[in-house]
């Protein structure tokens, strides 16, 4: 997920400067940097989604079956709203990166691996209403 | 005049208002506990945090809705990691408050 930051001990300069570092490149058509830039907004809606649903879950849930799942999976949900965010600018500073070089761009698994842990969640909760539906 | 057809620079100016709205959402759940009555200093400093963080964003917003309205359209810079990180702080101020 963080590969650039072994790949390129710069990474933390380029969030930050994305149109200084590198000095190589050229700047690409301001469209695709717009199209980059909407991307991470819809990641940084996602991220906030985890956030709302991890506030809802502490606040509207009744107490769960299992001690402490409630809290569990409210706490789990914002922290995975944080990842996505931080998640979000460093893609957005890669793609910005190969797109001046020319290059391809950066390929994910992070997709992936978010779907696979918010289908676990999902299944964590309804195995946690069954039990308490047969209790 | 550059023709752009796609209206890029007015969808971007969109996809920032309709984040900021997702953003209302996350600060009114965080708000919400400070009017419980068994509501603590903890949780409304979270509030005020919220608060102060939701309108961080929506000022950030507009001060990119000003490069966006140029000919050519900039591209977003620090504005995008400045939102990105007070997202994370978001993040951190929620999870302290369900841990309240």
């Amino acid at each position: 997920m963080f590969t650039s930051l072994v790949d390129n001990p710069q990474v933390l300069d380029q969030w930050f400067n994305p149109q200084k570092t590198p000095v190589v490149g050229e700047k690409p058509d301001y469209r695709f940097s717009l199209a980059n830039e909407r991307t991470f907004l819809a990641w940084i809606r996602t991220a906030l989604a985890l956030l709302a649903g991890g506030l809802a879950c502490a606040q509207f849930l009744p107490p769960l079956p299992i001690a402490h799942l409630r809290e569990g999976i409210a706490i789990a949900l914002l922290l995975l709203g944080g990842v996505v965010a931080l998640r979000a600018v460093d893609h957005w500073a890669r793609t910005e990166r190969a797109m001046r070089l020319g290059a391809d761009l950066p390929k994910s698994r992070f997709p992936a691996i978010l779907a696979l842990v918010v289908a676990f969640g999902a299944l964590l909760l309804v195995v946690a209403v069954v039990i308490k539906a047969a209790g | 005049m550059t023709v752009d057809p796609g209206a890029s620079a007015e969808r971007t100016r969109l996809a920032w208002r309709r984040t900021g709205l997702s953003a209302a959402a996350v600060a009114l759940l965080a708000v919400r506990p400070a009017f419980s009555p068994a509501a603590g200093p903890g949780t409304y400093l979270m509030a005020a945090g919220a608060l102060a963080g939701w309108a961080a964003l929506v000022a950030l917003a507009y001060r990119r809705a000003r490069g966006l309205a140029l000919d050519p359209p900039r591209p977003g810079e620090r504005t995008i990691t400045a939102y990105a990180g007070i997202t994370v702080a978001f993040a951190i101020l929620a999870t302290v408050l369900v841990t309240l």
